[in-house]
């Protein structure tokens, strides 16, 4: 591309969202960038010194306190789990509120769970939606290739069953966590993490945990074939088809193309998901995302599957609509998660 | 039980603050958390911004764009767009230059402090610069510039420029020692270390550093076109390390007695100097952050851990309370519950409730606990060194900076704040011997407390130190210190000369000199910095724990303490010793002084006053100092160094231009660098 065409591309983007938001995003993707090497490599000691971090906090700030806590100290599996306090006093509110079990974003490879922009945003949520997130610190590829990141979210569900069932539960989940109510979100390739944890809960024995919903944001998900999405907005704002391209590679097993299952839910090797009993979904997509085609395929395929979907569409969005509270996406978000939880199934 | 912790509880509401309003600190959540039980919200009012140390930062951090701050950047909000322009100008000179250029900036080039995102980019440009058209916008300042505030978690824009000449000294071996992905390491360990390694063996780690310089060099060389890097760059890689592959015996090698058993016909000048002091002293104030609790989830005997805990917490909740009846009754639980518990939470309860036995029954003892200066205590820090990655991230890295200040100086002088077993020093004699430019005139001088006896173990390390660098053609001198104190020591004793670039090093020491008196006299502290720098260093190494272990309020202190040294003991863990062996419980010891120091002593025997890394940060901007950004150079051999000493769990984290060396996601140390 000649470089007239990519100031315009720039400047595309930037008249879409705000320029702080601008700025982080850009910077992100070009982080990214340097970190994948052109010989197909990746330089994970680059990218773990780039990604800003930011440490717990039991004090609140605005309104939640976090923790850490360690699931599997060898691996590396650890959550992070952020309580909303009440601004009477720093007693946890009384009302039970939900669970979110938050799956971060970052292709499979980049991001942790202490990752600044994640802190923040389960913050948001669990101050705004009132719930007790627990952010998953999975295993990452290309160190760790499917199924690992889907093995470590299941892993966590029933870490969180063992405390429910033995008591435990009060030391790390706050006492009004209501796990009778628990929901899956994620953003990016956490949302296709989200969905594939969620077929093994529905058919795995999780009580007193029970998955009252899904919520996925820009899911991850592709395929072989080039859908017109992809083609239009390639480059356009932010992302590109070869990047995408690069974190399928690094995460699918060797050998396996993007109609991979994990990858295409719906796709030749689509397993039938009639006779799993999921529960109803919330799927958040951006329409300058280039991936849209492969949300809609999802979301068609869900419903073709008998499931309950709701779809929130929003417009003019791009990726990482959901980071900064600084646009009318953040707060569509915000309410659509807030009505989601609160409707009965 | 539960009268008790709701006597915590409403304890704890009369120290807490209450919700921080959102300002936009630099980080909300500087050292993370302990367990969110209802119950126990344990005094130790805020990590909030309305903090002390809060509002100072947030002083400094005026004007910053929060959302930006939330995420880890400090941008200007009024600088946001010209930020904006020259990454859209960066985005461009890399779209034009494609592989070339991402893999210069991927492989090459050394990065700084990524969350001053305005220096971070204009130092890729300038990366780029010399093979690419120079532009001719306006080029960004780095954050501090136009602050007219005294700020101190700032960039230096001279620090910037220096740190990128650094990293166009393609020459220079020591910044880019070897650039491999994780898959990789493995393959490295096999190739180069073999069965030759062996953890306990001084020389087997020195030694190594030795091959990672070696290394890098010869990869350096075959690097020199950089830019030509392209999909067999993989297979290229591979067969130069091949061919290089370390095999060569580093300049000495053998037992540690073989290697010293030499005599040395190098001049070694030598010269004990006793200091005496009246020391001076003042309160600091103390600045409440909350530690993570990394408790493990998969813990059979969770239960009774978690009630270790309360237990633990609510005995020293007596004693802040004066009631020392209900504390010994307390002590007495707590052992007998602790004693069939296994794995590191028995460990961290035992010593806790004997230091708080300690304190209640108020042993007075000439040896202050975790005072002492002795040889116990040298064999207790010997052996942590050799099982735990903890002092070897702290040497390494000071190293790596101290290098990388050495550079091009014929004539350099290193003056270690406390010198032990010198252990730090001969990775360093090695380094420097295998200078592109030649090695310099060395001079080391260590500073060390008198000995009971009168030996002189100075001179002894430094005989040691001085084989070594006979063995490698190093021209060295050794001079040793001995001075009970810091602040008896005073600039005219180092000898510093005229010419020579002097490198300062502190691990762990600093911490102790922060105890005064009274409100009239400043801590040793102030002295021991204003001496420093009257030196005009090149570089102040400093390595700290990164930790709130000075409140004056004991259950405060007491609670960060519990939640540290839970994590250190956690870690230990993955140092992989077999259960109930010597290294392990001589690793305890060592930990288990500084246990019983925090929670014991009070006054001029509480030495152990450590403080977080933002802390030592303000004291050294105030006292002058600039910060020297630790890069990702010496953030990636951090990394690959844990790889090859310890198990997995260990997390390297750069923060602010400093290196932290933690557990999972809490950090345990830091290290940080200055000039004057």
């Amino acid at each position: 591309m000649d470089s007239s065409n990519d100031e315009m591309q720039l400047q595309k983007a930037k008249s879409v969202v705000p320029l702080n938001t601008w700025i982080l995003i850009s910077n992100l993707k070009l982080a990214y960038n340097i970190t994948r090497r052109p010989d197909g490599t990746f330089n994970r000691h680059l990218a773990e010194f780039l990604d800003r971090k930011v440490g717990a906090n039991i004090s609140p700030v605005d309104g939640v306190s976090t923790m850490d806590v360690n699931i599997d100290r060898i691996a590396g599996v650890w959550v992070r789990i952020f309580v909303p306090v009440s601004s009477q006093s720093d007693e946890t509110r009384e009302e039970k509120i939900p669970v979110f079990l938050y799956f971060h974003g970052g292709s499979f490879v980049h991001s942790s769970a202490n990752s600044a922009i994640y802190d923040a945003v389960c913050r948001s949520f669990a101050k705004l939606c009132s719930a007790v997130v627990v952010s998953v610190n999975f295993r990452r590829s290309p160190e760790h290739r499917y199924p690992v990141a889907y093995e470590d979210g299941f892993t966590v569900l029933k870490w969180i069953q063992l405390q429910a069932l033995t008591g435990l539960g009060n030391a790390w989940l706050p006492s009004n966590a209501d796990l009778s109510h628990c929901y899956l979100i994620g953003d990016s390739s956490g949302a296709n993490i989200v969905h594939h944890v969620g077929v093994t809960a529905a058919t795995a024995d999780l009580s007193p945990v029970c998955i009252r919903g899904h919520i996925l944001m820009m899911p991850m998900f592709g395929g072989m074939k080039r859908t017109p999405a992809e083609i239009r907005l390639d480059g356009q704002y932010f992302v590109t088809l070869k990047d995408r391209d690069y974190y399928w590679q690094s995460f699918l097993p060797d050998g396996a193309d993007r109609d991979h299952p994990a990858c295409n839910i719906f796709g030749p090797y689509s397993e039938d998901l009639s006779n799993v009993p999921l529960p109803p979904s919330l799927v958040m997509i951006a329409d300058l995302d280039l991936l849209q085609d492969w949300q809609m395929e999802y979301v068609q395929g869900m419903r073709d599957s008998g499931k309950k979907i709701e779809l929130v569409v929003l417009e003019h969005a791009t990726v990482g609509f959901f980071i900064f509270p600084n646009t009318e996406h953040f707060h569509r978000v915000i309410d659509a998660i807030s009505s989601f939880i609160r409707t009965p199934i | 039980m539960d009268q008790m912790l709701d006597v915590l509880c409403s304890h704890d509401k009369h120290h807490k603050d209450g919700d921080g309003h959102s300002v936009a600190a630099v980080d909300h959540g500087s050292i993370a958390s302990r367990p969110a039980k209802n119950q126990l919200h344990e005094a130790g009012s805020n990590g909030a911004p309305s903090s002390t140390l809060g509002k100072e930062m947030t002083a400094v951090n005026v004007g910053v764009d929060e959302l930006l701050a939330n995420a880890g950047y400090k941008v200007r909000a009024s600088e946001l767009q010209q930020v904006a322009q020259r990454l859209e100008h960066l985005e461009t000179v890399l779209g034009a230059a494609q592989e070339a250029a991402l893999s210069h900036l991927s492989t090459e080039a050394v990065h700084y402090n990524p969350s001053d995102l305005a220096s971070w980019i204009e130092c890729m440009l300038e990366e780029l610069a010399p093979n690419f058209p120079v532009d001719s916008l306006p080029h960004l300042h780095s954050f501090d510039q136009s602050a007219q505030v005294s700020g101190c978690l700032m960039d230096d824009p001279q620090a910037c420029g220096r740190q990128n000449q650094q990293s166009h000294q393609e020459d220079d071996a020591h910044s880019n020692i070897v650039d491999y992905s994780e898959e990789f390491i493995l393959d490295y360990e096999e190739t180069q270390y073999g069965s030759g390694f062996n953890d306990h063996n001084l020389n087997g780690i020195f030694g190594n550093i030795c091959s990672l310089e070696q290394l890098g060099r010869k990869r350096e060389a075959g690097m020199k076109q950089g830019f030509e890097l392209n999909a067999q760059g993989m297979h290229q890689r591979e067969q130069k390390r091949g061919k290089h592959s370390i095999t060569q015996p580093c300049a000495y090698s053998g037992s540690s007695q073989e290697a010293y058993s030499q005599t040395s016909d190098n001049p070694v000048v030598f010269s004990s100097v006793y200091g005496s002091n009246q020391a001076s002293l003042r309160p600091m104030g103390s600045c409440i952050h909350q530690p993570t609790l990394l408790q493990d989830g998969s813990d059979g005997a969770q239960e009774s851990g978690v009630r270790l805990v309360h237990l633990l917490l609510a005995c020293a909740e007596s004693v802040q309370r004066d009631d020392l009846i209900a504390a010994e009754e307390l002590v007495r639980d707590i052992r007998v519950l602790a004693a069939p518990q296994k794995g590191p939470m028995r460990r961290v309860a035992t010593e806790f409730v004997e230091a708080l036995a300690r304190r209640i029954y108020s042993f007075n003892s000439q040896d202050t606990i975790g005072n002492q200066r002795d040889s116990l205590s040298e064999l207790l820090h010997f052996h942590f060194y050799e099982t735990c990655p903890y002092l070897k991230f702290a040497h390494f890295t000071a190293n790596q900076a101290i290098l990388e200040a050495f550079e091009n100086q014929k004539q350099v002088h290193v003056i270690d704040f406390n010198l032990m077993h010198g252990l730090q020093w001969p990775a360093l004699i090695q380094a420097l011997a295998l200078r592109p430019e030649g090695p310099p005139f060395l001079r080391i001088t260590g500073i060390g407390p008198p000995q009971p006896g009168g030996n002189d173990v100075l001179q002894e390390i430094g005989v040691k130190l001085a084989q070594l660098a006979k063995s490698v053609n190093v021209e060295f001198d050794f001079r040793g210190v001995i001075a009970a104190k810091l602040d008896d020591v005073k600039p005219w004793m180092l000898q510093v000369s005229q010419g020579e670039a002097v490198a300062v090093n502190s691990i762990m020491q600093l911490h102790r000199l922060l105890y005064s008196e009274n409100s009239a006299t400043p801590p040793p502290i102030v002295e021991v910095l204003q001496s420093v720098k009257s030196l005009n260093p090149r570089i102040v190494t400093i390595v700290e724990h990164e930790a709130i272990h000075n409140s004056p309020i004991f259950l405060e202190r007491f609670t960060e303490a519990l939640h540290y040294y839970s994590t250190m003991f956690d870690s230990l863990e993955a140092c992989n010793l077999p259960a109930q062996s010597l290294e392990l419980m001589l690793a305890e010891t060592y930990l288990g002084r500084e246990i019983c120091n925090i929670v014991a002593c009070e006054g001029a025997e509480r030495v152990e006053r450590h403080e977080p890394l933002a802390q030592w940060q303000m004291r050294m901007c105030n006292s002058g100092f600039q910060p020297l950004h630790l890069g990702s150079n010496a953030f990636k051999q951090a990394r690959m160094l844990l790889t090859l000493f310890s198990g997995e769990g260990y997390a390297v984290e750069e923060t602010g231009g400093c290196l932290t060396l933690g557990w999972q996601s809490r950090p345990l140390l830091a290290a940080s660098a200055w000039r004057c």
